[in-house]
């Protein structure tokens, strides 16, 4: 592994006079040190660097994403590495996201994909669209993009061997396996660090959206710290609806189960599952069965 | 005069127009502090007009931005919000997606501003290709939001004067207004002096979209600049009002805000007549009906009062009143109110080239390049600022070498 000395001779060496450059010195974190490493030499396609590279922190991450930055920030962004390549006439841009942990990476990345993307094997899940490649794996969500006419050749060179530097965890949250699969939309797991479903309380949660014919819904595993916490938060989800709308209780569906509604969330049912709160968003006539299910996918 | 710590009331709406040097501006709040106790009772929301665009505006709108979520904006809508402020970058176009689909469901769309943008890409390339990504860019987001036009179309994250006149964009904006695809065009800035003069000059742009919080309220010439554009006829719309408190506090401010703070910060902001609504980026239906109280009545309560009162809380937002009192306690009589002007810069405004400027028009000898070789620093801010952490902090980022001319 590239010690922190010789990542920041790489990068002193490879820095301009551009102020907006930072050079790495022993001041700047080891976030820092680690993930240009990523990016020493030898790229792939005899890339060059157009310029040195970039650091971005959570407090000027706006300058580079403007109000983009806002939902990083809710994943606990850490340090992004930004370096611009060319290699003949192709122009390459990599973006390198440090999250700090493999579900913020995971959380960040599932946040901006969509479902109708063209899906991947790079990394933990990638996926291509035009002009960009994006994938999470370990702590890392890599963003690339440009512009030429071998693109998507150089895109999937850099991709893979990010990839392979990266190493780590090369798997999404293992929760999501215990997410029903029958009528789950692909590819819309998310895993929300910070007000899932607008609840502060719920946090942090995994969701996934579901189709049941022309009706679509929402999963909703919220992970407490235990039992104890769960319930205090199925509590609170309660009362929440009691104020908005309605909330009965419904014991048929398990431990401390809930049926509510207001106009603006629309249907709920809820319960709780030892540190887990299950809860089931414009539920279908089978919402019951489905939220047992997961009770039980749960250990 | 009071201690520290022990301001009245009286004084606490002197201080921040002396430190904003903008009486006219913070006017309003004045008259409305006279009295705060006895009208803070909510009444009808308040709305302001956007500019020359005519739009009527509750002044508290919806940042979208955090929020993935359609009960949301359902929610908003239900409370009385009618602005809707997306962009083509968020979530790589989910957000506007999701703001489409909503809108659409609730059958609401000429009830509504919905406000996008577009980036311009820095990328070397010719005026019309520049114009052809703009514009294929800004249909792309017109089939996310399933709608034949946005009302409001900024080009987003204008950061210097050459963006703000590339011609590229500048011919796509009005194209698409001349198309029927944006009702009124506008810019949004984190550089707000040097893009809102150009932008007055350019009298392209209907609105602005500035960034404005408490942070800021010492800062003359980029409130007068905002003053300016407003009495020019664009449309002001504030965002960061919260300086990032309902996501993540501003790393210069303390972690933990007291539940006052959300309010009396966008209040703040709203309290500047030149300011038509403002965009707070709420992610929870408990800061949306906080946020939206505020539409109601801009007269500060109590709390409020006091928690903006709060003097170590102005020092953590890194507050130089400019009084100056601190330059007798140098002995090398370094100009230390400039340098926390020009801290200010470098830090709250990320804008280097500024401090840089700053720093170059103190006589030499006065500057970073006088301050150095004491032991420790005989200079006491009256008001709580840690002067010697922000110089060294100064020199970390501007590099004492090359300013000391």
């Amino acid at each position: 592994m590239m010690c922190a000395t010789l990542a920041a001779q790489l990068v002193q060496a490879q820095t301009s006079a551009n102020p907006e450059h930072i050079s790495l010195t022993p001041r700047h974190g080891t976030e820092q040190a680690q993930v240009v490493t990523l990016l020493r030499p030898p790229v792939p396609g005899r890339a060059s660097a157009k310029e040195a590279p970039s650091f971005y922190k959570p407090d000027n991450l706006y300058q580079y994403i403007d109000g983009g930055a806002d939902i990083y920030l809710l994943y606990d962004f850490q340090t992004l590495l930004h370096q611009d390549f060319k290699s003949g006439g192709t122009e390459l841009t990599v973006d390198i996201y440090d999250m700090g942990r493999p579900e913020d990476a995971f959380g960040i990345y599932a946040a901006e994909r969509s479902p109708a993307y063209k899906f991947s094997r790079i990394g933990a899940e990638g996926y291509q669209a035009k002009g960009i490649l994006n994938f999470f794996q370990d702590r890392y969500y890599v963003k690339l993009s440009g512009s030429g006419a071998n693109l998507d050749a150089l895109l999937d060179q850099f991709a893979q061997t990010l990839s392979g530097r990266i190493g780590g965890v090369r798997t999404p949250p293992a929760i999501l396996q215990d997410f029903p699969r029958e009528r789950r939309i692909e590819h819309s797991e998310q895993f929300v660090r910070k007000d899932p479903l607008g609840h502060a309380f719920l946090a942090p949660a995994y969701v996934a959206a579901y189709a049941w014919g022309r009706q679509e819904g929402k999963l909703v595993i919220s992970v407490a710290n235990d039992a104890l916490q769960s319930k205090a938060r199925l509590d609170q989800f309660a009362k929440h609806f009691k104020q908005s709308g309605e909330c009965v209780a419904a014991p048929e569906l398990g431990e401390g189960g809930i049926r509510a509604r207001n106009s603006y969330e629309g249907r709920v049912m809820a319960r709780t599952k030892g540190r887990y709160l299950i809860a089931l968003l414009n539920p279908p006539k089978t919402g019951a069965e489905i939220l047992k299910t997961v009770a039980q996918n749960l250990r | 005069m009071s201690k520290q710590g022990e301001w009245n009331r009286r004084e606490f709406i002197v201080r921040p127009i002396l430190w904003a040097g903008a009486a006219s501006v913070l006017g309003k709040a004045d008259v409305l502090l006279a009295n705060a106790v006895n009208e803070t009772t909510p009444g009808p929301v308040l709305q302001r007009t956007l500019g020359r665009t005519g739009l009527r505006l509750p002044v508290v709108s919806m940042g979208v931005m955090n929020a993935d979520i359609p009960g949301l904006v359902r929610r908003a809508y239900e409370v009385g919000m009618r602005h809707f402020d997306t962009a083509a970058g968020y979530q790589q176009g989910r957000n506007e997606e999701m703001v489409g689909r909503v809108i659409k469901e609730m059958g609401v769309r000429d009830q509504v501003v919905i406000a996008t943008k577009q980036p311009s890409r820095n990328l070397p390339q010719s005026i019309a290709e520049a114009k052809k990504r703009f514009v294929e860019g800004v249909e792309t987001s017109l089939k996310r939001l399933q709608m034949d036009h946005v009302d409001i179309l900024y080009h987003h994250a204008v950061d210097s004067v050459e963006d703000a006149r590339a011609e590229g964009p500048l011919e796509a904006l009005q194209t698409l207004k001349k198309d029927g695809k944006a009702r009124f065009l506008g810019l949004s800035t984190h550089k707000t002096q040097d893009v809102l003069n150009e932008a007055i000059r350019l009298n392209l742009f209907d609105v602005a979209l500035v960034m404005l919080n408490y942070t800021m309220a010492h800062d003359t010439g980029m409130l007068g600049t905002i003053e300016r554009a407003a009495k020019s006829g664009m449309g002001i719309v504030a965002m960061k009002t919260q300086a990032g408190g309902t996501v993540k506090p501003d790393p210069k401010l303390p972690k933990e805000l007291p539940p006052a703070s959300q309010t009396a910060l966008l209040k703040w902001a709203l309290n500047h007549e030149s300011v038509t609504t403002a965009i707070p980026g709420f992610s929870t239906y408990e800061h949306l009906e906080q946020d939206f109280s505020v539409a109601r009545n801009l007269a500060y309560t109590v709390e409020e009062e006091r928690f903006l009162a709060d003097t170590s809380f102005a020092a953590k937002a890194e507050f130089c009143q400019q009084c100056g009192a601190c330059r007798t306690d140098c002995p090398r009589l370094v100009d230390i109110p400039v340098l926390m002007r020009s801290h200010m810069y470098a830090v709250q405004y990320r804008n280097t080239s500024m401090a840089r400027e700053m720093l170059a028009g103190i006589a030499p000898g006065r500057g970073l390049d006088g301050c150095d070789g004491c032991e420790s620093c005989g200079a006491i801010c009256r008001h709580a600022v840690q002067i010697a952490q922000k110089i060294a902090h100064l020199k970390a980022l501007v590099g004492a070498q090359s300013l000391s001319c």
